[in-house]
């Protein structure tokens, strides 16, 4: 009797504090995320928009919540931070359709569009990977391949049924393991080297060097997109070292943009 | 009813009155009186003339009223008088001038008193002035008066030890000796003071010759230009020589010290090019980074902010308008940094500096514009701002704080009516539940995955023992010898409990016929001899040449005599055989481990 007793305080205590802190937690976004949505209804956009930030900086969130930043920031005419957000909605499947339609919209608002050098098939690729299936999924996916292929190898050893079938057909698993595995360490290195960026402000320069006074390279205006180069900034914290869309590379003050 | 009319434009009239009454009785007291000396450096016996300069719109004035001079001596008492009349734009203006002659009487450094005038029957009073009276024999003893040249230039500071952006005043004066006569001159091009940011200051007046005296020497002296120097680095700095052309003559009479600075032409005119000495200014360096809302402004200021308006619509511009006046290093002032709210967008500032170059100083005012524009309505305030700025001659950094700036913002009708009627924004607000997920800030590092090492190293050490295990196999099927040796104790072992069977049946020569095949069997495999055909003895010499311990060989040979002799023993029984089994089991256990 005290065993069973003992048995369920410990369960509930162990289900209570594992596991009610997560649920709070998302509870507490829930209530916030209803608060700032009143808010939007109401006009005050700027006050939503407050709201909807502090749950983004408590690192709980969901496509609903950059979907409806993005529509307040499009509401108060800042339309750099209405696509950065739409970009991030479009990264979550339940607001990705809602997100693309937003951002249809607001691109077409800008001012100034950005000549667009088309991507190389492999930095499509590898943006599809990374978007699509991720680093990890990607090496999770080589790694079974490669049991799979040495077990086939090994089958042949032992087995006489299609000795040859097997053995090249674990070996050609094997080849293919190891190159998914390359692959999803490429895309890694690329998910951390490369970032997308969203300038948020009216007008830029960007320059040949982090400096105020070097050569301007070309002018970026508000809802530009750039490829930042995360390596070539280590050196510089106020400054960021990014690609635009037309291919010409410099430095932009990091105040200017959003990163995703 | 009573009319108010004729005493309301009687209160009128009498206040125009009034107020035109004041202005010229202002008029008439725009009086100025002032003194001057010929000298202000002067030998003891010496004359030197003092003049008391009396201008303005009036009609009585009375002689000056000369106090008791302790140090000088009045030569008369009775001055000589000039008079002038000017007319300009209505006004007219009348200047009298009187001139006494004083004698310096004992050396050292006084103060002229104060003469008083009494005009239209107010007494005015001039500024004291200050006179140094020379010993006439002790200057002429000294040494250093052969060492300067008749005619050089200096450069004079007003601080040789300032801080880092204070004003520094610093004069290019020439010095001749009388009898000189100084008709231009011409400043060369190119002077630099490296470190500074120099301007140069408007003299209004044409440069006047003063009388001095130089260890001893009469000097004239006259201030060619004028700059505001302001060091922008801490260190000592060097002031580069100034250098000017001078055209210079002989004159006749040098003695006059009221000559005109610049007299006419003469034939004894030659040009001169002279250049100051370099000077070093040790400039001390400001703790500026201990103080964060520090502008880099040095001098003494007024510092303000203001906002166009406090009231506007979504859209519409505010400017916020920060200025600094006064005197110091205006045009290397920055701005200082706002907290703006949320919702407001700030566009690039303008600045507007001015300059005014006259009364021998940079003064002036700078001012930053802030142009911000609010995106959505609402009260916005801007918070108070502490700035602050260095005064040299107070040497403390001066604190202001800046008032908070509130306005608000309403929404804009003609914003709201276009969004309207382009409102084609397809996408609404999700409201409801929504699909939460934290997220972590830290990068996937992927060679920390434990299932990647797993995943690699599992797979490996499968293989490996995998092809052990096919190796193995491989090697029993294609190496007689190995699988001979490896099979070599189970078929001895076999071979030895067929021959308990046999001899359980009672056929004792036929066991010990097993026992033999068993022991010779096991010494053949391990050892890849031949199956049949062999004595033995040849299976005692191979173990012999095996290197192995002699009780081992003696119980094989023992055994295998045994084996051989047991035909001619008819009386043996099962347990002699099972007794001879157990030694072979361990003889050949033994023999495994060797071979």
């Amino acid at each position: 009797m005290f065993t069973n007793r003992f048995i369920k305080i410990f369960l509930f205590l162990f289900l209570f504090g594992g596991l009610a802190p997560l649920s709070f937690a998302q509870q507490n976004a829930q209530a916030l995320f209803d608060n700032a949505n009143e808010l939007l209804q109401e006009g005050s956009y700027q006050q939503a928009i407050s709201s909807y930030q502090n749950l983004e900086d408590g690192n709980t969130v969901s496509g609903a919540l950059f979907l409806n930043m993005g529509i307040s920031y499009q509401r108060i005419d800042s339309l750099g931070k209405a696509k950065y957000y739409f970009l991030k909605a479009s990264q979550f499947e339940e607001t990705e359709e809602q997100a693309h339609q937003a951002l249809e919209f607001v691109e077409s608002q800008f001012s100034r569009q950005s000549a667009v050098l088309p991507k190389l098939p492999w930095d499509i690729a590898t943006d599809w990977l990374k978007e699509h299936i991720g680093a990890k999924n990607i090496l999770l996916i080589g790694i079974i391949t490669l049991n799979i292929g040495v077990f086939i190898f090994i089958t042949h050893w032992f087995l006489q049924m299609y000795p040859k079938v097997l053995r090249i057909g674990g070996f050609s698993l094997i080849a293919a393991a190891l190159l998914i595995i390359a692959i999803s360490f490429y895309t890694q290195y690329i998910n951390e080297r490369y970032s997308k960026a969203v300038m948020v402000t009216e007008k830029v320069s960007v320059l040949e060097e982090p400096t105020e006074e070097a050569p301007i390279v070309s002018r970026a205006y508000e809802g530009y997109t750039f490829t930042i180069d995360h390596r070539q900034n280590k050196s510089q914290q106020d400054w960021s070292y990014v690609r635009m869309r037309n291919g010409l590379y410099g430095w932009i003050p990091n105040n200017e943009i959003l990163i995703l | 009813m009573r009319k108010i009319g004729k005493p309301l434009y009687t209160i009128g009239f009498f206040l125009v009155f009034v107020l035109l009454g004041s202005s010229f009785s202002w008029a008439q007291s725009d009086v100025s009186v002032e003194a001057s000396l010929s000298q202000t450096t002067v030998y003891t016996g010496e004359r030197v003339n003092l003049s008391i300069e009396i201008s303005g719109n009036f009609n009585n004035v009375s002689r000056p009223d000369l106090p008791q001079f302790e140090k000088f001596r009045l030569l008369s008492n009775n001055p000589s008088t000039s008079r002038s009349y000017r007319y300009v734009n209505g006004q007219s203006t009348v200047s009298y001038t009187y001139s006494y002659y004083l004698i310096a009487q004992k050396k050292g450094e006084f103060q002229l008193p104060a003469v008083s005038v009494s005009i239209d029957g107010e007494t005015y009073s001039t500024d004291p002035i200050r006179v140094n009276v020379i010993d006439r024999n002790e200057s002429a003893t000294s040494d250093d008066s052969s060492e300067r040249p008749d005619i050089f230039l200096q450069v004079e500071v007003s601080d040789k030890q300032p801080v880092t952006g204070q004003q520094i005043i610093t004069d290019v004066i020439l010095y001749f000796r009388n009898g000189l006569e100084v008709n231009s001159y011409q400043p060369v091009p190119g002077w630099k003071a490296e470190g500074f940011w120099k301007e140069e200051l408007k003299n209004s007046e044409r440069p006047r010759a003063e009388s001095t005296i130089l260890d001893g020497v009469r000097y004239r002296k006259a201030r060619l230009l004028q700059f505001s120097l302001f060091p922008t680095k801490s260190g000592e700095l060097e002031i580069s020589p100034y250098k000017i052309v001078v055209a210079v003559r002989s004159a006749r009479s040098g003695n006059d010290p009221f000559s005109s600075f610049f007299s006419g032409f003469g034939s004894n005119q030659r040009e001169v090019e002279l250049s100051s000495d370099p000077i070093t200014i040790d400039v001390q360096s400001l703790s500026s980074t201990d103080n964060a809302n520090y502008l880099g402004a040095v001098g003494d200021f007024d510092i303000s902010r203001s906002i166009s308006t406090t009231n506007t619509l979504v859209g519409e511009s505010i400017e916020i308008e920060t200025r600094v006046r006064g005197s110091g290093n205006i045009p290397l002032i920055s701005k200082p940094n706002y907290n703006l709210p949320k919702g407001i967008e700030i566009y690039e500032p303008q600045e507007n500096t001015r300059l005014d170059r006259s009364n021998s100083t940079i003064s002036g005012s700078k001012s930053f514009t802030d142009i911000i524009i609010a995106r959505s309505p609402g009260n916005y305030t801007i918070p108070e701002k502490t700035v602050s700025y260095y005064n040299p001659s107070r040497d403390q950094f001066i604190t202001t704080t800046l008032e908070a700036l509130t306005f608000s913002v309403d929404e804009n009708p003609e914003a709201i009516a276009a969004s309207e009627s382009s409102g084609q924004f397809p996408v609404s607000p999700i409201t409801g539940l929504a699909s939460w997920i934290t997220i972590s800030s830290e990068p996937t590092d992927l060679l920390g995955i434990w299932w990647f090492w797993a995943g690699l190293i599992i797979p490996l050490i499968i293989a490996g023992a995998a092809y052990w295990r096919k190796s193995y196999v491989q090697k029993m099927q294609t190496d007689t010898a190995f699988a001979r040796s490896v099979k070599a104790s189970d078929k001895a072992q076999q071979r030895l409990e067929n021959a308990i069977e046999v001899s359980k049946q009672g056929d004792i020569k036929q066991a010990y016929n097993l026992l033999q095949k068993a022991i010779t069997g096991f010494i053949s495999d391990r050892l890849n001899m031949p199956e049949a055909g062999l004595s033995n003895q040849d299976y005692i010499e191979a173990l012999k040449e095996q290197d192995i311990e002699e009780n081992l060989v003696k119980n094989v040979r023992m055994l295998l005599d045994k084996c051989a002799s047991i035909s001619y023993a008819p009386n043996t029984t099962h347990a002699y055989l099972k007794s001879h089994v157990g030694l072979a089991e361990s003889t050949l256990e033994k023999l495994q481990k060797v071979l």
